[in-house]
């Protein structure tokens, strides 16, 4: 808890990070970036054939079991965009292509890569419901090059650093409050005048690592950066900004709806957001019915 | 033009634009004009995003006023010396003469700004979107190939989620010579784009060798093969710079290569790993955070990994690339001078560089022990170095002649074929376990 007896864990909308303080003082193992799970090589070796072969693919994918069911969970879920009903493995390839198979699979992975304790479970439910949000909201917005798939990718791993800082740098917690509260500098400023390096550089690090695509790669490492949401100024592509700015608008989302959060991130970044999305103040109040149901569905 | 020049007969009603079937006509003429004034000729793929779903939704009428309005676009941001074409129901393409790299990337940036406009449709506010490929012409292409090499870098820009350009290789040179190798770096190139997005790449590990038989390092190289022929970590690594690609390689690059050096110490091989870094990623503002970043990772000491560089490298004035050899250096990261020798090597720096390791080039030993000018050099430079508390490595070592030369002249360690060549960690894990090594 910080000085003001808030929790510095919640600082992204991610009210399961409370937990985790608890869980710095686990004596697990100390882990690296978990490495990239063999099954998205293996999809991944088989988009390399001239013939990929969807059927080879889905019986990689249903001798892990737990891994099938998320899978049809995921596919199904109103967070990927697919209208049809996704019944089995060989439906959501069908329906998702390898491609996008193979990244639902890495964010199902990404869960699994983690310890496993209750604290992590919160944690990656709170981040769950970003990343439903994010997939749901960016079909919402319909915005060029915005995949709902990739937004719900994105919202899974944007802060999986902090998971990995948190057990390797002492003191990182009290950061983390620190970066919580500052209405001004940005997050990742905040955390590198105290630390060499910052979660965004560590997620991003992680997703070249899991061979994740480059959008959501460079939206990993500036998803704390306003001045990369700018129009005019921004290296990034727009299909990456728009990525950022709606993960952001799903955790203010988060916030306003469960009330659960004490970030500044919204107060930062959210008037860059809405542009990037074509909606305004209005059309995200309007949103909000919708937006319940998922974060219900979720739940 | 009117009609009286024939022109309109073959010009898309729509859009005004020459049809495809005048590419290589059209091309001709203003690859002539170009080649007057020796100007460069860029082609413009652009192909519409999720076209068919507008023919789909809204019928020919409305599709043809999209085609129409991102035809305007075209002509208003791109001016009147280009030659358009329209390729299919929603592909277009542009030949520009005399632009270059920045030009045309400011071009297609403003082409992807004003046509992602929302237009009305069908009584819905519709925003059209388009990936562009953009190349240039080489000595050996005809209209028709260089539209098809634009083609290909659209399908690129396609294929990483559209609305988007791909510069497929930058401009060539203009030599006919030069044509054949900007050919070839197209295909590693784009190889390495495929490797990037599969993870089909591969680090070896060429161990450097005290005269002790003990491993002083290992270097990381980069592995890929190009048409079933391995490329040469020099090769891809220029291609890659070129293109910008290396960034995230050399990203992914630190952090395997820190992983490496993780397991090694895990099997009680207590041996740095040197990784390559490139004139891009060390002027990156974000180097140093992306280095602790991989050392955080995997839990590795500083000490046990190094970075290579070249000289030219470790003298570059910028601020941004001397403030991060500082910081690696106070990390505790080492330093090594690459390719020692090849470049204007000044003695008087060797003392103002952070480095702690000098690499002999291969092109010195190559010499030895026949030439005593050589020998001589390597000799007293290895006692300098020495004394300024440098590791002198002589890297190249084929020969067994080689090697007695390089130990007469006292170097730290040796590296080449003589020892091993690159190898998988796998398999320089056994090597070092049948060498007793650790």
């Amino acid at each position: 808890m910080d000085e003001n007896g808030r929790d510095p864990l919640m600082n992204t909308g991610s009210a399961g990070r409370a937990a985790l303080a608890t869980a710095l003082e686990d004596n697990l193992r100390v882990i690296d970036i978990p490495p990239r799970p063999l099954i998205i090589d293996r999809i991944r070796g088989e988009m390399l054939q001239e013939n990929p072969c969807l059927r080879r693919v889905g019986q990689l994918i249903n001798a892990d079991v737990g891994l099938a069911a998320a899978l049809i969970k995921t596919a199904s879920s109103s967070s990927f965009g697919l209208r049809a009903r996704v019944r089995s493995v060989a439906d959501a390839l069908m329906l998702l292509g390898l491609d996008v198979t193979s990244r639902a699979v890495a964010a199902i992975s990404l869960r699994r890569a983690f310890p496993n304790s209750g604290h992590y479970l919160r944690f990656w439910d709170a981040s769950a419901r970003v990343a439903a949000l994010s997939g749901w909201l960016a079909q919402e917005v319909k915005r060029p090059g915005l995949d709902a798939a990739d937004a719900y990718t994105f919202g899974l791993f944007r802060d999986c650093g902090i998971v990995i800082l948190l057990r390797r740098l002492p003191g990182y917690m009290q950061t983390l409050a620190r970066a919580n509260g500052d209405g001004d500098r940005p997050f990742t400023a905040v955390e590198r005048t105290e630390h060499p390096t910052d979660h965004a550089v560590i997620g991003a690090l992680m997703a070249v690592d899991w061979w994740l695509p480059d959008d959501i790669c460079q939206a990993i490492r500036h998803h704390h950066d306003r001045a990369a949401l700018a129009p005019v100024e921004s290296e990034l592509s727009p299909v990456c900004r728009r990525l950022i700015a709606v993960s952001q608008t799903a955790e203010h989302l988060l916030q306003e709806l469960r009330g659960a959060s004490h970030t500044q991130e919204w107060a930062k970044l959210g008037e860059a957001c809405l542009p990037l999305l074509g909606i305004n103040e209005e059309d995200l109040r309007q949103m909000h019915a919708g937006a319940t149901a998922i974060i219900d569905a979720v739940e | 033009m009117g009609v009286a020049g024939g022109t309109l007969a073959a010009r898309d009603p729509t859009t005004g634009f020459h049809l495809r079937s005048a590419g290589q006509s059209v091309g001709a003429r203003l690859f002539a004009v170009a080649e007057q004034s020796q100007a460069s000729v860029c082609a413009l793929w652009l192909d519409l995003d999720r076209f068919r779903q507008v023919n789909d939704s809204f019928g020919y009428a409305e599709a043809d006023a999209v085609i129409a309005r991102v035809a305007g676009c075209i002509r208003s941001v791109v001016g009147e010396r280009a030659a358009f074409l329209r390729m299919g129901s929603d592909e277009f393409a542009v030949l520009l003469p005399a632009v270059d790299t920045p030009d045309a990337e400011r071009i297609a940036g403003r082409l992807l700004a004003i046509i992602d406009q929302p237009m009305p449709l069908g009584g819905m506010l519709f925003r059209p979107s388009v990936s562009i490929g953009i190349t240039w012409r080489h000595a050996a292409d005809d209209p028709l190939s260089l539209l098809e090499r634009a083609d290909r870098a659209m399908s690129e820009a396609k294929r990483q989620g559209g609305n988007r350009f791909v510069v497929l290789a930058a401009e060539p040179p203009h030599t006919t010579s030069g044509s054949w190798a900007a050919r070839q770096d197209l295909e590693i190139e784009s190889v390495l784009h495929a490797s990037l997005a599969t993870g089909d790449l591969e680090l070896h590990y060429q161990p450097i060798v005290r005269a002790d038989g003990s491993v002083e390092a290992v270097e990381a190289l980069m592995r890929c093969a190009v048409g079933g022929r391995q490329v040469s970590p020099l090769q891809l690594v220029a291609v890659a710079e070129k293109t910008g690609l290396i960034v995230r390689l050399g990203e992914w690059i630190l952090l395997q290569g820190a992983r490496c050096a993780t397991r090694l110490h895990e099997h009680g091989c207590q041996t740095k790993v040197a990784i390559n870094v490139s004139r891009l990623q060390l002027c990156s503002p974000n180097f140093l955070s992306v280095l602790h970043a991989a050392l955080i990772c995997t839990g590795l000491p500083a000490d046990a990994l190094e970075l290579e560089l070249t000289e030219s490298l470790f003298m570059d004035a910028s601020p941004v690339v001397q403030a991060n050899l500082r910081g690696a250096s106070e990390a505790g990261v080492g330093l090594a001078i690459d390719d020692f020798g090849t470049g204007y090597s000044s003695l008087a720096n060797l003392k103002d560089l952070p480095a702690t390791k000098l690499k002999f080039d291969r092109a010195f030993i190559r010499e030895l022990p026949g030439d005593r000018r050589a020998f001589a050099i390597l000799s007293a430079i290895t006692r300098l170095a020495g004394e300024l508390g440098m590791v002198v490595v002589a890297e190249g070592v084929e020969t067994a002649a080689q090697l007695a030369a390089c130990e007469a002249a006292r170097v730290d360690a040796t590296q080449g074929f003589l020892h091993a060549k690159p190898m998988s960690e796998e398999a320089l894990l056994r090597w070092m376990k049948t060498a007793g090594i650790r």
